[in-house]
């Protein structure tokens, strides 16, 4: 399978990680990815103006034929929202007005749904099935909104690929509730509340790690846990991966091609669960 | 004071006319992540909208509280989209020159956008730390966390088709 791959702005910087165990997991599954030429920024959550936004995620979609992956859900539900626009004849003729290249449709596809495509049930390249590993599946909003392949409030996917690695999914009560991250600069402590519910939520749901689709979820509940834990008086000390990280991991591959070392709150002792637990299943 | 019936078509044109059908249930309201912060709440901002109150719906903080998670779209029962009506209400006051760090940040964002094709955080940052020092603390923060970890992109990138970003914000934004 070939697809354009959209890194997005944050795959240069503070989502390093999530650049990196997308290329790795995408490469240990066969999946070709031909990052999108001279692709730019989607706008993220911070250009009010739909038609604009519009408008920059439709230079992006017409730099390629292929479907388009990305790994992060902001970029995701850019372009959906805007693919979704363009189907109107006239926003269609005020864009492409002023694009080089011509938007002419799209398919957009989240990284996510793309692994575990490619994974088939019980599927031999996973050599370190999570059995027995408790995962509190995170979606946050976007990946699921606006509303296009999942249930905007009850989706299922993380769930699936979570069994599909073997591990165990946990009734994650706040897992499409937002992050708070969109406004963590301006409107710091309205962000880090909601962010540290979403962290103890996660604990009390018994998850030894939080499995994330999104660059600014991921901020959010691993760079700044330390700061949350230290605000609030209480200690969180929970692993928080990129869910193609979580794949990597069960696929067998190394903590440099995912980045491993990277997280803030490290995973290690819990990879370390995962490797007893596979040896004493032997 | 008077109803502004300009702005309220404006605000209809930008968020779609479904917005005069509210019902005022308060279905946003109640799932808002920010909500116990905002005042006016998400639910009575439409009504100012509806009643043409142009100063107390572009002036307040509950545009800036807005995380744009959208679960007031998909969970509104008249299909309204009230993260629209946010949208609109900013962009409504952006465009009248509204000052302020939120209007600010966006402001910044989207210039990055437009001179570079990509946004660089260290250097937004920077220049956001210039209007709003109080925000220091969290970047200082933020930095020893993600500098170590070779997490912050020190090199601004440029993209080729810039002249084309350019000119999608500026054509765009005069529709």
């Amino acid at each position: 399978m070939k697809l354009a791959y959209y890194p997005g702005c944050v795959s240069q910087s503070t989502g390093k990680e999530m650049d990196t165990s997308t290329r790795a997991v995408s490469a240990a599954l066969g999946i070709e990815l031909v990052e999108l030429p001279d692709w730019n920024c989607c706008g993220a959550t911070h250009v009010s103006n739909e038609l604009v936004a519009t408008g920059l995620a439709a230079r992006n979609m017409a730099q390629t034929d292929l479907p388009i992956m990305t790994a992060c859900s902001i970029c995701y539900s850019n372009l959906r929202a805007a693919a979704q626009r363009l189907e109107e004849p006239d926003t269609l003729e005020k864009v492409n007005a002023v694009l080089d290249k011509k938007y002419s449709g799209a398919r957009v596809r989240h990284a996510l749904d793309v692994i575990l495509e490619a994974l088939t049930e019980g599927d031999e390249r996973i050599v370190v099935p999570l059995k027995g590993l408790l995962v509190a599946p995170y979606y946050g909003c976007l990946l699921t909104r606006p509303a296009g392949l999942y249930s905007p409030q009850f989706p299922t996917i993380l769930e699936e690929l979570i069994k599909r690695l073997q591990a165990e999914p946990v009734d994650f009560r706040l897992k499409t509730f937002c992050c708070g991250g969109p406004i963590f600069m301006p409107q710091e402590k309205a962000a880090d509340d909601i962010a540290f519910k979403i962290l103890t939520e996660a604990k009390k749901a018994g998850a030894e790690v939080i499995v994330t689709v999104c660059p600014l979820c991921h901020l959010m509940l691993d760079a700044k846990q330390k700061v949350l834990e230290q605000k609030h008086g209480e200690k969180i000390g929970i692993p928080v991966l990129y869910v193609t990280q979580l794949a990597g991991i069960a696929l067998g591959l190394g903590q440099e091609e995912l980045g491993l070392f990277m997280n803030s709150v490290s995973p290690m002792a819990m990879i370390e669960r995962v490797y007893e637990r596979m040896a004493e299943g032997i | 004071m008077a109803r502004d019936e300009q702005f309220k078509q404006e605000v209809l044109r930008l968020a779609g006319q479904e917005v005069l059908t509210c019902i005022q249930c308060g279905t946003c309201s109640a799932s808002c992540p920010t909500a116990r912060l905002m005042n006016p709440s998400i639910r009575r901002l439409i009504k100012l909208c509806l009643e043409g109150k142009k100063e107390e719906a572009t002036h307040n903080e509950t545009l800036w509280l807005c995380t744009s998670c959208l679960l007031c779209t998909v969970r509104c029962p008249r299909g309204i989209r009230p993260k629209a009506v946010v949208s609109a209400l900013k962009d409504i006051a952006e465009r009248a020159g509204l000052q302020g760090k939120d209007a600010a940040y966006e402001k910044f964002f989207l210039e990055q956008i437009k001179d570079y094709g990509r946004i660089a955080e260290l250097a937004l940052t920077a220049k956001f730390l210039l209007i709003f020092p109080q925000g220091a603390v969290q970047s200082m923060q933020m930095g020893l966390e993600l500098l170590p970890r070779g997490k912050i992109g020190l090199e601004i990138e440029r993209i080729k088709g810039r002249d084309e970003v350019k000119r999608i914000i500026e054509e765009l934004w005069k529709e």
